[in-house]
């Protein structure tokens, strides 16, 4: 049969964000591919050294819309080590608080995509039902769903009233129970399994030669959780379990990211157990003192990495973002060759894009 | 005269199927609505949607034919509506024949073959693609599907779907002898209306939307109108064929019965959409060809072993 190529995005309904990509097939196989990026590019990080610190964080917010988050957290952190100030304990757990509710929502918000991308839109909906619980509970924290605004240098904008650690409590207990039924159908589900099951099967090796972190190195048995490997506070009084499923295919890319929201629902509610009393911020000052400086956390997505150069200023000289997308990008042409153009969306849902990260 | 017009364009013809394809479609997308935990759309909506699209720009792509596209969708009407003739609703039949069930049959095959040509008159690459696909499907589908419906026709001993139904008053509803066959039906029919699971020409996520991606306005109303319509006259056969049997027998209350029989019809293929994630063509090839093929020529050696 005649090679054909095929356009995917960057508008397509595949796409939730602009992403370019030629495949080419024949008949229904897929031949191999070909990525276009930078749709979303906003030189974020250019921006980054025209402005304050203070201003920074709230630029920062807006580079992920799903990950706002451990974006800002991690910024924080290195202009924190850099200042040398210690955020109070109850800073520390409500950062990490939302942390994890922000995985839970990325990890539902997946699922429910690859769910539709199979054609399976019950499970789609399920997943962002309950996924509105997690945003609930955000929201009632911070205000917002996406953008919270939680984190200023220095500790959070916010403390936890006795009513809003109530309502998280209870919406945790729901949220579990959700989870579990949502995990067992993605277990017992045959049409899912078809599909899904020894589809584009990454080795352990091949994600090391490429560099890719988080979830999807999980699912091929590389075990690597910033949150256990090089943990800021308060995860090192956490006991995080760290997933690690060796088979590799789709289904497992699946698997593991169901399982790691019930682990993540696990950590929230022993953060909410042991969550300390005191202040929440601690006062930083305008001008940062020169030096350099690396943080890392564990985005939904995988390592999330910040290097910081000050020279002394209250405007950062250099700030690099590495965000876990782009590798896993670079592994997506090499997925994109001996499978079935259907494979096509499960492929692309398995390792979980985020284009806007990626772009920044 | 005048009643052969008024069974064309009214009862059972145009009016009535495109009543009860609307009304189903409207079932349909609420219990789907009530499956996913949504609330689901007014009973107006796919009223509300086709004068939508009728009032619609009409589009046609550099290089595509505005003929062909406007034939192939009325080819397809005009086909189903007369399969939709020769079938007994709640009893009544208006055209009937030895033989009506082969000429159905092939009827309802016109939609999908003008779906093929749409995707290959089409210019475009998704189009291309999704009328490949149907072609396959109906490969898969169509056989078993075949092979199935047989069944009843011999197990009452006339090619006539009124016959058919009518057999069952003496013989029991034949769903009791062939529950089998009636599964392998509903799932022949399901490829046929090309519903998820088995929307595999038409799956957003990798086609778009099929041969159907260039067309627009009116076009693309008519259709959506020629599947629903197929859709009422796929679940209309098989209500017949498998439980004609209240057609006959209960005349006082036929209509609710048969109305019932209906709903559970769209019951079924809802709750079989809300429940199974999309196949991929290879595997309906093997489900197709492996398991539903021996499954059927089982169902259908059985019938004419009981016949003996």
């Amino acid at each position: 049969m005649n090679k054909i190529s095929i356009p995917i995005g960057p508008h397509h309904p595949l796409l939730k964000e602009p992403l370019s990509m030629i495949i080419d097939i024949s008949g229904e196989r897929v031949l191999g591919g070909a990525l276009r990026l930078g749709y979303v590019h906003r030189g974020i990080e250019k921006m980054a050294t025209q402005r304050t610190y203070v201003q920074d964080v709230h630029l920062i917010e807006r580079i992920c819309g799903i990950c706002s988050h451990v974006h800002t957290t991690t910024f924080c952190l290195a202009v924190e080590s850099l200042l040398g100030i210690e955020v109070p304990p109850r800073g520390q757990y409500i950062r990490a608080l939302m942390c994890e509710l922000e995985r839970v929502h990325s990890h539902l918000l997946w699922l429910g995509i690859l769910a539709k991308n199979v054609g399976l839109d019950t499970v789609f909906m399920h997943a962002w039902h309950d996924r509105e619980l997690a945003l609930d509970m955000m929201e009632g924290i911070s205000g917002g769903r996406v953008s919270h605004a939680a984190n200023q240098i220095g500790g959070v904008r916010f403390d936890l009233s006795t009513q809003q650690e109530e309502m998280i409590s209870i919406n945790l207990v729901k949220l579990k129970q959700q989870v579990s039924g949502v995990l067992d159908v993605i277990e017992n589900e045959p049409a899912l399994l078809a599909r899904t099951q020894g589809v584009a099967p990454v080795s352990a090796e091949m994600i090391k030669d490429y560099c890719v972190v988080g979830p999807v190195a999980r699912a091929s048995g590389v075990d690597v959780d910033m949150r256990r490997d090089d943990p800021w506070p308060p995860y090192d009084q956490l006991d995080v379990n760290v997933i690690v499923l060796p088979e590799g295919d789709a289904w497992a890319r699946t698997l593991i990211r169901v399982l790691e929201t019930r682990e993540s629902l696990r950590l929230c509610e022993s953060i909410m157990q042991q969550m300390p009393d005191g202040p929440v911020a601690e006062r930083a000052k305008r001008k940062v003192p020169e030096g350099e400086v690396i943080t890392r956390s564990e985005a939904p997505r995988g390592e999330v990495f910040y290097y910081l150069r000050s020279d002394g200023s209250d405007k950062p000289a250099r700030l690099k973002v590495r965000t876990p997308t782009l590798p896993v990008l670079s592994l997506l042409p090499v997925q994109l060759s001996a499978i079935h153009v259907a494979d096509i969306p499960v492929v692309l849902a398995g390792i979980d894009l985020c284009v806007a990260c990626a772009d920044r | 005269m005048f009643r052969g017009i008024f069974y064309l364009l009214f009862f059972p013809g145009l009016a009535f199927q495109v009543v009860c394809g609307l009304a189903f479609e409207w079932m349909d997308r609420k219990l789907l609505a009530r499956f996913q935990r949504r609330v689901g759309p007014p009973w107006y909506q796919p009223l509300a949607d086709m004068i939508k699209l009728f009032s619609k720009e009409d589009l046609l792509p550099e290089g595509a034919s505005g003929v062909v596209e406007m034939l192939l969708p009325l080819l397809s009407m005009s086909a189903v509506l007369t399969a939709g003739l020769y079938i007994p609703i709640a009893g009544f039949t208006s055209f009937s024949f030895e033989g009506d069930l082969i000429v159905i049959q092939f009827l309802m095959s016109v939609p999908t073959l003008a779906y093929y040509l749409a995707g290959m008159a089409s210019v475009g690459i998704y189009s291309f693609l999704g009328g490949g696909r149907s072609i396959l499907q109906y490969l898969s589908y169509e056989v078993p599907l075949l092979i199935t419906i047989s069944g009843p026709a011999v197990m009452a001993g006339s090619w006539s779907v009124a016959q058919i139904s009518q057999s069952q008053v003496s013989m029991g509803p034949f769903i009791i002898f062939q529950p089998l066959g009636f599964i392998l039906a509903t799932v022949g029919l399901i490829g046929k209306l090309k519903r998820d699971p088995l929307d595999i020409p038409s799956a957003s996520s990798e086609v778009v939307g099929g041969s159907l991606t260039e067309f627009s306005g009116a076009k693309l109303g008519f259709w959506y109108l020629v599947m629903n319509i197929q859709a009422v006259v796929g679940i209309f056969l098989l209500v017949n064929l498998y439980f004609g049997w209240s057609n006959v027998a209960l005349p006082d209350v036929a209509i609710g019965v048969f109305i019932l029989e209906c709903l559970l019809m769209v019951a079924i293929l809802s709750a079989v959409s809300a429940v199974f994630a999309r196949l991929r063509i290879d595997q309906l090839a093997g489900l197709g060809w492996k398991i539903l093929v021996p499954l059927s020529l089982v169902q259908l050696g059985f019938v004419i072993l009981m016949g003996v």
